[in-house]
């Protein structure tokens, strides 16, 4: 995996700073879990997509499940198909 | 039998009384087709992500129970069928 990204300009590289473990590795007791909207906010993006694992550090095996949790948490509206997440001042 | 784990959302605007009885209906359900309900825990009311069927909120209830693999899909059917559901999702927890 490559630590550059291209800012556009083709010449120049841009920096972007990222874990260099998977967390879930690191951690067994962390699971991954549709239901915990905290967890799976942190790896979406703004718009609602998923986080490459170059920004997040997570493992191949791990990425997939963690894609797949999402995609469960979206269909149950825990977490928006697209646009930022909405903090219920109530929750 | 597996240990399978139901995540239901309902209409938030119904009355308590209309809420316990989907409830119990779904749970009836389960025990019918042999299963055993193990935990019900109830989120109560949640804003959605975004809006189903044009509404903004939802009650949501979690439940863990054990059931034949062969009538999964059949649950998941009849979930389907009643329209003050408005999402679920049957998993296997890991």
């Amino acid at each position: 995996m490559s630590d550059y990204k291209s800012n556009g300009n083709g010449n120049s590289r841009r920096y972007v700073s990222r874990p260099k473990f998977c967390q879930f590795c690191a951690d067994k007791n962390l699971a991954i879990d549709y239901k915990n909207v905290d967890l799976m906010t942190r790896f979406i993006n703004e718009t609602g997509k998923i986080r490459p694992r170059r920004q997040t550090g997570t493992c191949a095996r791990h990425q997939r499940e963690v894609a797949k949790a999402i995609k469960n948490a979206r269909h149950i509206a825990l977490i928006p198909f697209e646009g930022d997440i909405y903090y219920d001042p109530n929750a | 039998m597996h240990t399978y784990e139901l995540v239901y959302i309902l209409q938030a605007d119904l009355d308590e009384a209309t809420l316990n009885g989907l409830t119990e209906t779904i749970e009836n359900l389960i025990k019918s087709a042999n299963g055993e309900i193990l935990k019900v825990d109830r989120w109560g009311k949640r804003r959605l992500a975004y809006p189903i069927r044009k509404m903004t909120e939802g009650y949501y209830v979690l439940l863990t129970f054990k059931l034949d693999p062969a009538e999964v899909a059949n649950l998941r059917r009849t979930l389907g069928y009643n329209e003050q559901i408005l999402r679920s999702i049957v998993v296997r927890p890991e």
